[in-house]
């Protein structure tokens, strides 16, 4: 449901009437094939609001071009036709009759369990304030602008170039924290979490485009606390990009409209003013005003910034039973974190919906397969004339009479729309009654319509893999129509290679794997512990394994999280509930020592104190935590006022009396972490230490408290505690890492001495304690168990997920998730939230009874696979083996045999040992080598 | 320049990955980009998944220039397949130079599936390059050597 | 009535003759059933007629023609035409006639390349002008059979093993075609495989497997995982014959050099192992002897110099 707005939310969790409020938009997406014919005609040219208005569209438009669903749209507010005029351009040019001028707003109401609130949030516009001359100079810009004119598919193709003249740039810079972390002038404490790393990532690609392009950054506090982020953002100072820490106030014209001038203080205290040709505003993220009525209207609290309110230890949950809310709208967070709080509020909204699971969904029925294995390649060709969009160019009818001159070619049929369901009803029926065994399809691209013939060739008993299609409008008809007789000439060609390879084309069964429906938990902290309840609580009986003698991990250490929730009573709440649900068993002082097989049927042996036992399980998530650094400097170990964070919360909630009586505290920061040796930041440190030193000066005023610190990274709405402890007089000095702060061992007390700022000089701190916020680093144990499940690490040492972004919680291996800081370095609300996404990428697994596979399959060949084992190791996806046979058997210098065999349930069709084999013993179903090999010699029409 | 006949046009061979430059194929086309009409896409699921084998057998049998298209290196569907691409390049680079083909007969391409635009502009590119450098031997003597055999074992 | 054969060995070094000696009782038996009209090795052959006064070569026609050692000059051109003319079957007897061989090694240069250094050059000898008289003209490269003539069979190795020269002779008397093998060395190689993947370099040829003596084969780790560079899976099978053994060069626990050629015909050797080894990550372009790989199929694989353009 696009264009679709939420209007009212009654009744409660688990039975909410929904009222929704559909717009038009005078486009049938039945019939809409997406051939861009209406753009083409449309008479009406709008400013582009996704191009940030640095070009232009049409008022039948998309909003880009990967829009899904990818059917056109009418902007009634600029159509000549909706706005009274008489153009029906569109109208005339659609091939389909798709465009419905009369298309109304409709109101609809659905019955849901659950709601799950994802509206996002609107980049700051700088235009508000009226500073930093935006909209005043055209060389200034925000970073979304500038994302699009980096883009390759932007308004300047990817060259960055200035808007006042079109020339390159030789010069450019970023303002950082624009609308972000400003309360003085917009009420905005906030820090927008990903402004940061975006403006590195622009710099970068920027520089990469012009290796001459002088970059500065400026910055008040570089936050690049991600995974990863610490090494690009190195990598980018390595590159020549200059970072200033300095807030740049005011931009000003010079004397060239190309360029503007900024004032600014350097490291040293010296003022400057320096020209740049470019100026990119590093905006912040804001709810919006439809957010703020969203809320309201589906009755939950925000946080006085405008966000939905959460708890730590319920992330994705509202204040509102039933209603869940992820991503940016629950305060800025980048793509990884949204991703992660996306799958766990499906989890979230899954829990309480698990009895009714499948009740609302249907199965589709495929007659029995035909057998064609022995039959003689009879190819069926269907080419289609895709209303005008094909037959226009070429000659359709010429196409056809060629197409049955290739050889096991026995039917050809041109059609008007081969994806209609009429057509899909004819191909049926030709099917039968032809005795076509081979489908060759010749219309737009297998990307999108793959699947639908495929599913016509099921419905018609033939094996879905028997299908080939020959891409001649998008890859032909579209992008030749200015020379109609080489188009005509290349049809041939693309249905001859389309022939040739459907002739070789083989039927390959169905698989699927059963899948076991309990799973295996590595790990009990908190991590471990949520997975497993969220589980349970949705019907799948758990294995929650655990090293320690108790449940609880890291947590046990923690008092309270950044929002003040208290940890402890949390824990004991957690494991009550573990110990007391029947679906989970418990194995303490526990550790996995064996594993086998894959998604769905994993059988891993968990060594017990009382003995080995075999636990089958369908997924396996691994919990495995980190640990916290033991410092070797800044003295520690050799006083007892010096503590690591932990110890000094331990000793503070204990009442201990150094800390008690203690009047100067000095916390430094960065002690193990954005090291040579441990080059990432460990993410919670910051605000761990500035939530310590606000207790300490609420507990007494008196007391003096620094924080020596590299870049303070409050992230996201923890920036509050931030601003709180200096309202509090907590006094923050900034240090460099080749200036670290020194301790001196005075026999009265400590002293830091450290390199001050503002008066350029040395300045030394008496303190009573001294608190070292040390790194978290990886678990050495995890690395075993990467090792069992096939894993692979970062150089870290922590858990490399399958892909940084998308697939956060997701090994490349199946089956195989991850949740906390076995992952990275990170805040319990955090984990909390990946471990209930782990739990929602494990339910995809655990709620079918059984896992069909993808057909596009590596398969052996065995009268051609020697099993060489050249292509074992280059399997990504640990899918290959090799089976030997008992040695004892044969004659002496017999060989024994080796076979080389694919795990199917592992494998992904990449084809890297197809690429690699000598001698085409494993092959891809749908692109083998003998595939590829004729299509490559019917392209060149030789045999 | 090449003294070779006006009017040559060079026969293409792309193999396409099925994540970025097939898609960004398809893009060009709703897109109505225009290129000429040399190049012929055949669809893998991966740069990786190309064997150098069917490059030499595309040059051997005729095929003025050969692509192979993948995705960004780290942006790989299948993690790592167009490092394997890129690793198999010297390969193809050396079988270039034992069948006595330019090295600019071949290139191995990253693109994104947003690209339609630079799709057609390398397309546009490519086929340029490849009309100044003339026909392939193998082309003008392809019946040729058909007869005997060599295409087979070369 | 007896089976007609004709035999000739073109740039070849006669290995595979004596191979064919080496089928012993074997060949014995097929004695009386073969009928050898011309073989200039065992018996004295007029090429131009009983007093050499022909124009034309002249070899007397026969059922099957066995012809080993690939083409390197004129002469040896018209014999390989001839043969092809008079013998109903042609056979491409060991790797010099069915890849080019060790002769075709040569591919590496050109002709000019080869004058030049071996007869202009004071290092060879005293430098003196290029042959012409005793030496046939050459061709400008080294050619295996069925780049020349219609081959129709194949009996590669160097030399073949007897086991599959006696089972082609069965066959060929019976009017079948001898089967090539479609399995690579590594089919018969008991070696352990367990990936490829720790392999960072290939070592050079001169280094020693790892193994304990003692230990059957099958103990011993596969040796391109050791890093020795083992041509094995993209060469033919069939150096072991019908032993059931492992391949002979595993047998002396050193890595196979490839000399049955190609494992799939029309595959190139070199192309095939440095693809695979690429694949695997290991740096091929430091590969020391990466010619090595072509050292018995040079003539389909290496430098067809006619193609190449003039470099202007």
């Amino acid at each position: 449901m696009t264009l679709t707005e939420l209007e009212r939310v009654d009744g409660e969790a688990g039975n909410f009437t929904v009222s929704l409020r559909k717009h038009p938009r005078y486009v049938d997406i039945d019939k809409c094939i997406a051939c861009g014919r209406c753009v083409e005609k449309c008479p009406r040219q709008v400013r582009d609001e996704f191009n940030r208005y640095t070009d232009s569209r049409k008022a039948i438009y998309l909003k880009y071009p990967q829009a899904a669903p990818l059917k056109y749209q009418i902007d009634a507010r600029h159509c000549i036709r909706m706005r009274g005029g008489r153009c029906a351009e569109c109208e005339k040019a659609c091939p389909r009759g798709a465009i419905r001028f009369d298309d109304s707003e409709q109101q609809v109401e659905v019955k849901v369990g659950s709601i799950i609130l994802a509206p996002g949030f609107q980049p700051f516009d700088p235009f508000e304030l009226g500073a930093w001359g935006f909209g005043r100079f055209r060389n200034v810009m925000t970073g979304m602008e500038f994302e699009r004119l980096l883009a390759v598919s932007g308004p300047t193709s990817g060259n960055v170039l200035r808007p006042s003249d079109g020339k390159p740039v030789r010069k450019m810079a970023f303002l950082q924290c624009i609308g972000s972390r400003n309360y003085n002038q917009i009420h905005k404490s906030y820090c927008s979490a990903v402004c940061c790393m975006y403006a590195i990532k622009q710099a970068m690609i920027a520089l990469e485009n012009n290796k001459d392009l002088r970059i500065s950054v400026f910055y008040v506090d570089v936050r690049t606390h991600g995974k990863d982020f610490e090494r690009f953002y190195d990598k980018a100072r390595q590159k020549g990009i200059s970072f200033h820490r300095c807030r740049v106030h005011s931009v000003e014209p010079s004397e060239s409209a190309n360029e503007v001038c900024l004032r600014y203080m350097t490291e040293n205290g010296k003022q400057v003013s320096e020209n740049f040709e470019i100026v990119v505003l590093s905006v912040g993220m804001e709810t919006n005003f439809e957010t703020t009525l969203l809320a309201e209207r589906t009755g939950i609290e925000l946080t006085p910034e405008g966000f939905a309110s959460t708890s730590c230890f319920a992330p994705v949950a509202t204040s509102r039973p039933g209603i869940f809310a992820c991503g940016a709208f629950t305060g800025p967070k980048d793509i990884p974190l949204s991703v992660i709080e996306a799958s766990a509020s499906a989890t979230a909204a899954a829990v309480r919906l698990s009895d009714v699971r499948y009740s609302q969904s249907h199965t589709r029925q495929f007659p029995p397969e035909r057998k064609t294995g022995e039959e003689d390649p009879r190819i069926g060709v269907f080419i289609c004339k895709c209303g005008s969009n094909i037959a226009e160019v070429v000659r359709v009818r010429d196409l056809a009479r060629y197409a049955e001159t290739l050889p096991h070619v026995v039917f050809v049929e041109t059609s008007l729309f081969a994806c209609s369901q009429d057509s899909q009803e004819l191909i049926k029926k030709r099917i039968g009654d032809e005795g076509l065994n081979r489908i060759v399809i010749a219309s737009c691209t297998p990307r999108t319509h793959e699947q639908l013939f495929r599913e016509t060739l099921k419905a018609s008993g033939l094996n879905e893999c028997l299908v080939e299609m020959a891409n001649i409008r998008n890859q032909l008809a579209w992008v030749h129509s200015s020379e109609p007789e080489a188009a005509n000439a290349k049809a041939m060609d693309l249905i001859r290679m389309a022939v040739a390879k459907a002739a070789l084309l083989e039927p390959v069964p169905a698989v699927s794997v059963r899948i076991t429906p309990q799973a295996l938990v590595i790990g009990g902290g908190v991590a471990g512990m949520v997975a497993s309840l969220e589980l349970a609580d949705q019907g799948f009986p758990v294995h929650l394994v655990e090293k320690a003698a108790q449940l609880g991990g890291n947590a046990r250490h923690l008092f309270r999280t950044w929002k003040n929730d208290p940890v402890p009573s949390y824990i004991e709440t957690l494991s009550t509930r573990i110990r007391e649900h029947s679906l989970i068993s418990v194995h303490l002082k526990s550790t996995v020592f064996d594993a086998e097989g894959f998604v769905g049927s994993f059988r891993s042996v968990v060594q017990k104190p009382t003995g080995n036992v075999a636990v089958d399980h369908g997924v396996t998530i691994l919990a495995t935590g980190a640990q916290a650094f033991k410092p070797n400097e800044y003295d520690y170990g050799l006083s007892q006022n010096i503590f690591t964070s932990l110890e000094f919360d331990k000793l503070h909630s204990a009442g201990d009396e150094r800390i008690l009586n203690g009047l100067n505290f000095v916390f430094i920061q960065c002690v193990g972490s954005r090291e040579p040796e441990r080059n990432y930041c460990s993410r919670v440190c910051c605000t761990h230490s500035i939530q310590s030193a606000i207790a300490l000066k609420e507990g007494n005023r008196d007391r003096k408290v620094f924080v020596l610190y590299r870049d303070i990274r409050t992230y996201g709405l923890r920036e509050e505690l931030y601003r709180r402890a200096r309202e509090l007089g907590v006094i923050f000095i900034n240090y460099e890492a080749h200036q670290k702060p020194n301790v001196v061992m005075k026999e009265e007390n400590l002293e830091v001495i450290v390199w001050d700022h503002v008066l350029h000089e040395p300045f030394s701190i008496p303190a009573d304690v001294i608190v070292l916020a040390t790194a978290v680093v990886a678990n050495p144990e995890t690395k075993e168990l990467a090792k069992l499940y096939k894993l692979p690490l970062d150089m870290d040492g922590f858990l490399q997920e399958a892909h940084v972004k998308l697939r956060p919680v997701d090994f490349a291996t199946d089956g195989v998730f991850l949740a906390g800081l076995a992952h990275y370095p990170k805040p319990t609300e955090e984990t909390i939230a990946q471990a209930q996404a782990a739990v929602a990428r494990a339910v995809t697994v655990l709620s079918s009874r059984w896992i069909g596979l993808d057909l596009v399959k590596g398969r052996v060949d065995e009268n051609k696979c020697d099993c060489c084992a050249l292509c074992l190791d280059v399997c990504p996806y640990g899918a290959l083996a090799v089976e030997r046979e008992r040695l004892d058997a044969g004659a002496e210098g017999a060989a024994p045999k080796q076979k080389l065999v694919v795990r199917a349930a592992k494998c992904k069709g990449c084809g890297f040992c197809q690429a690699t084999c000598p001698k085409e013993g494993i092959s891809v179903t749908g692109f083998s080598y003998r595939q590829l090999s004729a299509q490559v010699r019917a392209a060149l029409d030789c045999g | 320049m090449s003294e070779w006949q006006p009017g040559f046009e060079p026969k293409i061979l792309a193999f396409a990955c099925n994540w970025c430059s097939y898609a960004a194929a398809d893009l060009a086309g709703t897109a109505r980009m225009q290129y000429p009409t040399n190049i012929r896409i055949i669809r893998v699921m991966c740069s990786g998944m190309v064997h150098p084998g069917l490059v030499t057998e595309a040059f051997q049998a005729g095929a003025d220039g050969v692509l192979v298209m993948g995705c960004h290196l780290g942006e790989c569907h299948y993690q790592d397949g167009n490092h394997k691409a890129k690793a198999r390049l010297a390969v193809i680079d050396e079988m270039l130079s034992l069948l006595g083909l330019e090295q600019e007969r071949f290139r191995l391409i990253w693109y994104s599936s947003a690209e339609s635009e630079r799709f057609a502009a390398v397309a546009r590119e490519v086929t340029d390059v490849l009309k100044k450098l003339g026909p392939s031997p193998y082309r003008r003597d392809a019946s040729e050597y058909a007869d005997k055999g060599i295409i087979q074992c070369l | 009535m007896p089976v007609t054969i004709a035999a000739e060995v073109l740039s070849g070094c006669t290995g595979c003759e004596i191979a064919l000696l080496n089928t012993g009782d074997g060949f014995l038996k097929l004695l009386d059933r073969i009928e050898i009209v011309h073989m200039p090795l065992l018996m004295d052959s007029k090429y131009f007629g009983p007093d050499e006064g022909s124009e034309e070569i002249d070899i007397p026609r026969s059922d099957i023609g066995f012809i080993s050692g690939s083409i390197r000059n004129r002469e040896q051109l018209l014999l390989a035409r001839t043969m092809r003319e008079r013998c109903g079957v042609i056979v491409a007897f060991g790797t010099c006639a069915a890849y080019g061989g060790i002769p075709a090694l040569i591919n590496l240069f050109d002709n000019k390349d080869l004058f030049r250094r071996y007869y202009r050059t004071a290092e060879a000898t005293d430098s003196a002008s290029s042959p012409c008289e005793v030496v046939p003209p050459l061709l400008d490269r080294t050619f295996a059979l069925d780049e020349k003539i219609e081959v129709d069979a194949f009996i590669p190795g160097c030399p073949p093993h007897p086991d599959s020269i006696a089972d082609a002779l069965d066959r060929l008397i019976e009017g079948r075609l001898p089967e090539t093998p479609v399995q690579s060395v590594c089919d018969a190689c008991p070696a352990k495989r367990e990936g490829k993947g720790t392999v960072q370099k290939i070592k050079r040829f001169l280094k020693n497997a790892r193994y304990q003596p003692e230990k059957p084969l099958g103990e011993m780790r596969c040796l391109l995982e050791q890093g020795l560079l083992c041509i094995g899976p993209v060469t033919q099978a069939g150096c072991s014959g019908k032993s059931g053994c492992a391949p002979r060069c595993i047998q002396a626990r050193v890595p196979c050099r490839g000399c049955y050629g190609p494992v799939r015909r029309g595959g190139n050797q070199l192309l095939d192992m440095l693809n695979a080894l690429a694949s695997n990550g290991i740096d091929t372009k430091n590969l020391p002897d990466r010619l090595s790989m072509l050292r018995f199929s040079g003539a389909h694989s290496m430098l067809p110099r006619q193609v190449r353009k003039p470099s202007s």
